[in-house]
């Protein structure tokens, strides 16, 4: 058991930490809104811990700070999110549809060239030797896992609870959410925001997993593959970006004998899980489970 | 002013700029037939390169599975470019087959086809660095034969170069769009295309074959897809399998920019950003790859249909 947690531990802590961010962009879509901004929000947030990790100005903070400094990394980059959701959110947030993910897609390609030419972000090497404050990949759920269940019973609770039904509604039909008096614009960019933010917090906690951050982490590929990860494993279940990181993480993983044709495998799985997976697993488990019970209630 | 700076910024960005927008026009003609970005577009950009390629060397590098093989014919470089082009539309059509044709059928979410057209692009991209490896690609230095490498002529005193190879590329990217413009404007199968983007339904009902013309408009985007990839690579050379990942979202964001779907919009798109480009200053020119999506971000805000786009209606 110890050897299979050691071999799979970095597969495991990398499917919570991709359905992190498939729930980061499960956020906007839980009102309608399809956001692809949530790579360059977590690679933004990868550059404040690996910035506070290892720059010369931080020093002194880390000695004080001991493992304290993790936490503090968080909060820094929970801020940034925030701050920056709100900036970008609400002029991007007049736009829809396919204009709102194409704006967000040059947020992430910007935020890319950006951190590519930044001095304090490394250029094109990036950051080395970020601290890391475990020796075993699985240590790292200590990070992942407490972050996943917030996120998770934070959207349980969106989607359920007064307050989060107007994402609902907005999803549904936005005019007409706005006519019954719901606030619109406040709830599209409350959504956004907490995707923001939870998307710079998992960048935050994925520097020090990955030991080295540098601009490939954010780029529009990782955007499309997390969007793949909530609409295969379902855009209308919360399981479905966990469901779907598995599956996308996993298999590649699994297919490595495969070596070079992983990938191209892995581009069929995209189109045949979009062709025959319309509603996702999660939507096909549904409806598999709604087929049931009606074939047990006609035999009974 | 330094007027030789300025002429030269004129030339290469004009030159950049139609391959750009003939590369948008790609993305143009589907989405105004199907109202669906095809993301698979950067990567038949890529394929079109490595055809030509193929056709005009006829040799391939030390990695991937076409290691040391040699084509037993090549071609000349303009009709391999052709050919290539004319490949790439084929491959524009397997898109189609591979990503769309089937979401259509289901009557799907649009969403999914854009994620399904991406899984067609990994597969398109990942099989070219199965076959040929990552490693980068050059058209050799002589591949338009005798002409000059480039004509340089002074300005106010100033040299200023042009290379041949940005004349081919402008005089090309002309004809193509004139010719384009001549075939759906003047003629009866381009009404016909105007008439099934106008409203795909009301065609079908007036005997139009929309599938037909869906058809048709991927072969032409794939196409353009190929020429336009096989035209930048033979300028800058191919620097591996994922050269059209960037190319495709500039394509991107020139089409929003002129206007989601608007044919000339995708031409003054393209020539914007060319010349926003080559007009950067040099102490910024790490800041290059930017320009297009600032612009694209900031023609959003401002202007969400695009330059030269219709009013954005909301659907009651």
């Amino acid at each position: 058991m110890s050897g299979l947690l050691e071999n799979y531990g970095f597969l495991i802590v990398t499917i919570v930490q991709q359905a992190l961010l498939g729930l980061s962009l499960y956020l906007p879509l839980m009102a309608g809104q399809l956001s692809l901004a949530s790579l360059g929000f977590y690679s933004l947030g990868g550059y404040v811990a690996a910035i506070m990790g290892t720059h010369a100005w931080f020093a002194p903070w880390r000695d004080g700070l001991g493992l304290l400094l993790y936490p503090v990394e968080w909060l820094a980059a929970l801020a940034l999110g925030v701050v920056l959701g709100v900036a970008v959110g609400y002029p991007a947030l007049r736009l829809r549809g396919i204009y709102l993910a194409l704006a967000t897609i040059a947020f992430v390609q910007v935020v890319g060239v950006a951190v590519l030419n930044l001095p304090i972000a490394g250029g094109a090497v990036g950051i080395f030797g970020i601290p890391q404050p475990f020796t075993t990949r699985l240590g790292y759920l200590w990070f992942f896992g407490p972050l996943f269940l917030f996120a998770m019973l934070l959207v349980h609770r969106l989607g359920t609870v007064g307050r989060g039904l107007p994402l609902l509604a907005i999803r549904e039909d936005e005019l007409a959410a706005g006519a019954m008096g719901v606030a619109t614009t406040r709830n599209k960019v409350t959504a956004f925001v907490l995707g923001c933010a939870l998307a710079t917090v998992t960048g935050a906690m994925s520097a020090p997993l990955l030991n080295t951050w540098n601009a490939r982490q954010g780029t529009f590929d990782a955007s499309v593959t997390c969007l793949a990860y909530v609409l295969i494993g379902g855009s209308r279940s919360i399981w479905g970006p966990l469901c779907g990181a598995a599956l996308l993480v996993g298999l590649p993983e699994l297919l490595r004998p495969l070596q070079d044709s992983r990938m191209i495998l892995n581009g069929l799985v995209l189109v045949i899980a979009c062709v025959y997976l319309p509603r996702g697993i999660m939507g096909a488990l549904a409806g598999l489970g709604k087929r049931l019970r009606a074939a047990r209630s006609e035999a009974a | 002013m330094d007027f030789a700076w300025l002429t030269q910024s004129l030339l290469n960005g004009l030159s950049i700029g139609s391959v750009y927008a003939v590369f948008a026009l790609g993305y143009t003609l589907v989405f105004s037939i199907l109202g669906i970005i095809n993301f698979a577009h950067g990567a038949v950009f890529t394929l079109g390169a490595y055809l030509t390629y193929a056709l005009t060397v006829g040799r391939f590098g030390i990695n991937g599975l076409l290691a040391g093989v040699s084509l037993p014919v090549t071609l000349p470089f303009f009709p391999a470019l052709l050919v290539g082009a004319l490949l790439s539309g084929l491959a524009g059509l397997a898109v189609e087959q591979l990503a769309f044709r089937p979401l259509r059928r289901r009557g799907a979410d649009p969403l999914l086809a854009l994620v399904s057209s991406l899984g067609v692009a990994l597969i398109v991209v990942n099989c070219i660095q199965y076959l040929v490896g990552a490693e980068i690609y050059s058209f050799p230095a002589n591949i338009f034969g005798d002409l000059p490498m480039a004509v340089i002529f002074s300005v106010g005193g100033r040299p200023v170069a042009v290379r041949t190879v940005q004349v081919i590329l402008f005089a090309a990217c002309l004809v193509m769009l004139a010719g384009l413009w001549w075939g759906i404007n003047r003629t009866r199968t381009g009404k016909a295309l105007l008439a099934t983007a106008e409203n795909a339904d009301t065609a079908r009902l007036l005997g139009i074959g929309v599938n037909h013309f869906i058809r048709g408009t991927f072969f032409l985007s794939g196409l353009l897809g190929g020429l336009s990839g096989t035209l930048i690579g033979a300028s800058f050379g191919l620097s591996g399998p994922y050269f059209g990942v960037a190319y495709g979202l500039k394509g991107l964001a020139v089409m929003v920019l002129g206007g989601l779907g608007s044919i000339p919009g995708a031409v003054v798109g393209g020539f914007v950003i060319g010349l926003g480009e080559a007009f950067l200053p040099a102490d910024m020119s790490s800041y290059k790859e930017a320009v297009a999506f600032v612009l694209l971000f900031a023609i959003l805000l401002i202007r969400p249909q695009g330059l030269l786009g219709g009013s954005l209606e909301q659907k009651v």
